[in-house]
């Protein structure tokens, strides 16, 4: 179940202002990176939605983002729909298509579940590539971005189409934290601890994992439509089924189960990723060195590491704080 | 369009040579995630390290050079892999196995590119092998003739270990339960080992005999992974009886569907794997009932 | 309020329950008494649904809810606990109540809102935090908890969605006689109203609390009657004696 921790504020707050700062002070190529970012952090909080909070450990994330980037596009650029308009559709589209598979899936476990998503997410794939419709191997461009101008927003300019990403973040964040405290959510974790019993007391478990499946599924979608706006090109690459494998990465790499630890996992893949590819081009064998040592290293990722070493500190100094503070309040009303 | 009897003796040929291309690959990983529990992801790689060992085996001893010690290096390779990592991952969870083995695949992909660069090598067909054999009213490769004939022989010796000697029914002692086995006293860790190391040695097979027909390239692993994936999925983890019918159906759903139907031929097995997951969540010929 | 007729339940050749026919009354406390493997468990998977039956109907408050599953029989008001422990682990005591309770209200699948912090939640948590004694340990992590408060949470969850009928297997297991006399206590506190349907081990302990008893014997009701007849059967003896002799 998500909580709130002293050391879960700290971090939010610390990597918002880092945030903050950097879309204001970097230059054109460090805002591709941080736009890049920011994307990337809005899909991983949609899968650390469904992993770890309830256990659907889902290979096909990937495809989910490409599946609302190629409906945006379809939206937008080819039935000519209005860019705010073709987002929610996108995004609609997304869902629908993650409840069904969430459905679907609902009933496998354990390996199953990730090699029946793995097998959704290729279909898609597949789909995409083949049909002439989509563009094949070409892709599609020519994809425009929301126009923002009648608030005086122009989202063609770098900075401000970072700005917009990083809003748009925040916006996942808040919800992800609301759809998690709310009664799916609290019943979402009730099956991850023990389906079993929650069938038991009478909950359709099924619908349960289908819905938040559904609302993880908006959110890559959400993730996809970015993606298509920040590169106004697609292809079938964005649905290939290493994309929601390096998503699986960056969530576990973060701290699977804790939403701000995706988004540590992300800065820190995207800031590997393009520090290494700058000293080699083999930077995926340093990525998998890494992958394999965190997860032999048995830790939650750099950000449950954290918690482990310094968030019991944290919690039981911020605990002992309101104690005393209890105390001395007692003691002057005395 | 005229079908004739001689178009569905070609494509079923077709159809078969690729299943049992997939069938090498697949038994090796089903068997070892049945008596195991683990999901090795990087057994794609392994298939791609086999077509590079026999690329430069055969380049250095010719053909038949590469094809009876690529497998066997490439279950060196497995020897590696398993005490250093397998063997510690062996009790976790199924997400951490599929992550470290996708770390695998990552690492892999690099390693060959570092060592044999990223232009695809191709492989001769020895002289014997090449050329076409009249063969029931149709002319058909040899050399894929040769991929039925050993895909067939090794069935028939691996279902003959299974069932007959003491090993196969160790191993299938430790499908059925290897808590239950440990205590009748077989050592299930060396069993595990030796399982681990001949499935390898099987992919590296797969990508020894591949490599002729297609050209070896770092990413041969990945795409031979999600058929592999799909033919254990659909026929049921751990069984060997699950990994032939898992590779017939793919082989011959996607030859068929590829002539038939071009336009729904992706989509097709995807589809039946979907069906398949829906109506039997573990596949048509699970090891546990 | 729940009726069994001629269940039947194999596992290839060992027929586990046969023909099985039982009736509660509102409010009615009965005990399964009966051996190891005499397949009273197997006979609540069947009364739940966790189990097909071979053959026979299960009726609640009326209504055949033989072909209904597990979920939608128990949010027609048939509850269960078990014999081992099925909580949330990681997850708090309130938390393990309110998960349960939230579905009785409605509120388990709400996106608008925080099940666990509505009124009726947080109510019926009180409440059967009060009828299971676990109001010290509200706030307590399943696993900080000693394992007896846990079988009285595992009670209690099942409890929370204020069920017709509560089927507990073997609410007493694994805890000490003195600790068991005060579950009694315990259950004999409950609403007069909830029928229960409890497997217990001990027949000193069942007849603390039972209106009626029912024997089960390799899968079959060999006696069905009042506490009174039951105390001084022959046939009771001889199963227990029985099985004493077999252990």
């Amino acid at each position: 179940m998500f909580r709130h921790t002293p050391l879960r504020y700290a971090t939010l707050v610390l990597l918002a202002s880092v945030a903050l700062f950097r879309v204001f002070t970097a230059e054109y190529f460090g805002l591709e990176i941080l736009t890049e970012i920011f994307i990337l952090a809005v899909l991983v909080l949609a899968l650390d939605m469904v992993a770890g909070f309830g256990g659907m450990v889902s290979l096909c994330h990937g495809a989910l983002m490409g599946v609302g980037a190629y409906a945006y596009v379809m939206l937008s650029t080819i039935a000519g729909i209005a860019p705010p308009v073709a987002m929610a559709g996108a995004i609609a589209v997304t869902g629908v298509a993650a409840w069904v598979i969430g459905a679907i899936c609902a009933r496998s476990h354990g390996i199953y579940f990730i090699m029946a998503t793995l097998a959704f997410g290729q279909m898609a794939y597949s789909y995409v590539f083949e049909a002439p419709i989509f563009g094949g191997d070409d892709g599609l461009g020519g994809i425009s971005r929301l126009d923002l101008s009648f608030v005086g927003i122009d989202l063609n300019d770098s900075r401000s189409f970072a700005f917009f990403c990083l809003a748009i973040l925040a916006a996942v964040y808040g919800t992800a934290v609301l759809i998690l405290r709310s009664g799916l959510g609290r019943s979402l974790s009730g099956v991850m601890h023990n389906e079993q019993r929650m069938r038991a007391l009478g909950l359709t478990v099924w619908r349960v994992k289908a819905d938040v499946f559904g609302l993880s599924g908006m959110i890559a979608g959400l993730a996809g439509v970015l993606a298509a706006q920040h590169i106004m090109y697609i292809s079938p690459g964005l649905l290939s089924w290493t994309v929601s494998g390096e998503a699986l990465v960056v969530v576990i790499l973060g701290g699977v189960g804790t939403l701000i630890g995706p988004l540590v996992g992300a800065v820190a893949f995207v800031m590997l990723k393009h520090e290494l590819s700058a000293v080699t081009t083999y930077w995926h064998l340093v990525v998998g060195c890494i992958l394999i040592a965190v997860v032999m290293s048995r830790a939650n990722g750099i950000f449950g590491w954290l918690e482990d070493r310094w968030g019991a500190r944290i919690d039981r100094r911020a605990a002992d704080a309101t104690r005393n503070q209890k105390t001395e309040e007692v003691a002057s009303d005395a | 369009m005229t079908i004739d009897l001689g178009f569905w003796t070609l494509q079923t040929l077709n159809a078969l040579q690729l299943s049992m291309l997939l069938f090498l690959l697949s038994v090796g990983l089903t068997v070892i995630f049945g008596l195991m529990h683990f999901v090795n992801l990087a057994h794609g790689a392994l298939y791609a390290l086999g077509a590079y060992f026999a690329a430069s085996l055969a380049a250095v001893g010719g053909y038949w050079m590469g094809f009876f010690l690529a497998p066997v290096a490439v279950a060196g390779v497995g020897v590696l892999l398993y005490t250093g990592l397998i063997q510690r991952m062996r009790k976790s969870g199924p997400m951490a196995q599929v992550l470290v083995t996708f770390g695998l695949i990552f690492a892999l992909l690099d390693l060959t590119r570092i060592f044999w660069g990223d232009l695809a090598l191709a492989i001769e067909v020895p002289g014997i092998l090449s050329g076409r054999l009249a063969f029931l009213g149709v002319e058909y490769p040899t050399y894929r003739l040769f991929i039925i004939v050993l895909g067939t022989a090794i069935l028939a010796a691996l279902s003959l270990v299974l069932s007959r000697t003491q090993i196969g029914a160790m191993i299938r002692a430790g499908v059925d339960n290897d808590a239950m086995a440990a205590c009748l006293g077989i050592n299930v860790e060396r069993l595990f080992f030796i399982v681990f190391c001949v499935g390898c040695a099987l992919a590296g097979l797969a990508g020894a005999v591949a490599a002729p027909l297609l050209s070896v390239t770092p990413e041969m692993g990945l795409q031979i992974l999600i058929p592999t994936l799909i033919v254990i999925v659909i026929g049921g983890l751990g069984s060997l009886k699950g990994a032939i019918a898992g590779s017939l159906i793919y082989g011959f759903v996607q030859t068929f569907g590829a002539v038939l139907a071009p336009q729904l031929a992706s989509v097709l097995i995807y589809a039946l794997l979907a069906a398949v997951l829906v109506i039997k969540p573990v596949g048509l010929f699970p090891a546990k009932g | 309020m729940l009726e069994t007729r001629n269940l039947d339940k194999s596992f290839g050749a060992v027929h586990v329950t046969r023909d099985v026919s039982l009736k509660l009354e509102r409010g009615e406390r009965r005990v399964i008494l009966g051996p190891n493997g005499a397949g009273k468990t197997t006979l609540f998977n069947q009364l739940v649904g966790e189990l097909a039956s071979d053959k026979g109907s299960v009726h609640l408050a009326g209504e055949d809810v033989t072909a209904l599953a597990v979920a939608k029989r128990a949010r027609r008001g048939l509850s269960r606990s078990y014999q081992k422990n099925t909580l949330f682990d990681g997850l708090t005591v309130e938390e393990n109540l309110g998960l349960a309770a939230s579905i009785h209200t409605g509120h388990a699948t709400t996106l608008w809102s925080d099940s666990l912090a509505k009124p009726e939640v947080r109510e019926i948590v009180q409440d059967v935090a009060n009828q299971v004694n676990l109001m010290p340990f509200l706030h307590a992590n399943v696993s900080e908890i000693s394992y007896g408060v846990r079988r009285q949470l595992e009670v209690g969850v099942a409890l929370a969605t204020r069920p017709l009928v509560l089927l507990m297997d073997e609410p007493t297991s694994g805890v000490g006689p003195e600790m068991a006399k005060g579950f009694h206590d315990l259950l004999n506190n409950l609403p007069r109203d909830l029928t229960l349907l409890i497997i217990e081990h001990d027949m000193d302990l069942a007849f603390d609390v039972a209106d009626t008893i029912t024997v089960l014997n390799y899968g079959e009701v060999v006696f069905d009657g009042l506490p009174q007849e039951a105390r001084g059967s022959s046939l009771l003896k001889e199963i227990y004696l029985g099985s004493w002799e077999d252990a």
